[in-house]
């Protein structure tokens, strides 16, 4: 068993763990850092196969780690401007109340 | 265990550091405890790629999502409402189904990651250091170097005009 195997194990819970927050949460903050948390764990997974595999996927992992972090800073922006917008009009944060679209 | 320039405990140190503070992310009650338990638990990811030899990422994480994104939550959490009361106003009717998934999915992934063969790979770190990184952004990733540029201040721009009030017309 290599090492990259542990690395990948630990990226691997962090993410089902991040999942079970966005599944089960109520509240619309948590549930996006529920989402960044998933975030990190891919990168973990990116960050560790590139340090072990080497040749020209070492740098692309490295990159699309750093890329998905200032990706993942944009969204939070976004989607927190858009639960504050909601909150406006709404005064809750609780996601079962967000069903407008719902038809 | 993850050997290589360091001690294998420092790995079960961080994955259980990162893993308890992702458990309290979820679990915990009041939102503000999360949001605490969210700060340690992206350092323990920086502290993660110190130890994969990534020491960019590291220092970029704990920029990035230490330092900006867990000071935007945190704002985002103190202009919204404080939630007290029954466990049903923390946790959706679907917990039970989501924490089967949860488990399952953790059980298959687990499974996959230690059994999986991932061919001819030593110890050895071989990332690339900051000058060949440096080299890979500015000329062959340049381009998706330059979209995300574009992304950041369309981001920015979206976020100014969605949270901003509409003001009154005279």
């Amino acid at each position: 068993m290599n090492a990259l195997n542990w690395w990948l194990l630990l990226s691997f819970l962090l993410f089902c763990i991040g999942a079970f927050g966005v599944l089960a949460r109520r509240n619309i903050i948590l549930v996006v850092m529920s989402l960044e948390i998933m975030l990190n764990a891919v990168n973990i997974a990116l960050v560790a196969i590139a340090n072990f595999r080497g040749g020209a996927a070492a740098g692309a992992g490295t990159l699309f780690a750093l890329f998905i972090i200032v990706l993942a800073a944009a969204e939070v922006t976004v989607g927190l401007a858009i639960v504050i917008a909601n909150y406006r009009n709404k005064r809750t944060v609780q996601t079962d109340t967000y069903d407008e679209l719902k038809g | 265990m993850p050997g290589g320039d360091f001690h294998p405990w420092f790995f079960v140190i961080v994955a259980a550091w990162v893993l308890v503070c992702g458990l309290g992310v979820v679990l915990f009650k009041k939102i503000m405890y999360s949001a605490v338990s969210m700060v340690f638990c992206f350092l323990g990811v920086a502290f993660a790629y110190a130890l994969l030899n990534a020491p960019l990422v590291a220092i970029i994480q704990i920029l990035v999502y230490v330092g900006a994104i867990s000071i935007v939550i945190i704002f985002a959490i103190m202009l919204t409402e404080v939630q007290s009361g029954k466990m049903e106003l923390f946790f959706n009717r679907q917990t039970a189904a989501a924490a089967v998934v949860a488990l399952v999915g953790a059980a298959v992934l687990a499974a996959v990651a230690l059994s999986a063969d991932i061919g001819r790979i030593g110890d050895k770190s071989l990332t690339p250091g900051l000058r060949q990184l440096s080299r890979l952004i500015f000329d062959r990733y340049v381009f998706p170097f330059e979209l995300v540029s574009l992304v950041l201040v369309a981001a920015m721009i979206g976020a100014i005009v969605l949270a901003t009030r509409e003001r009154e017309r005279p």
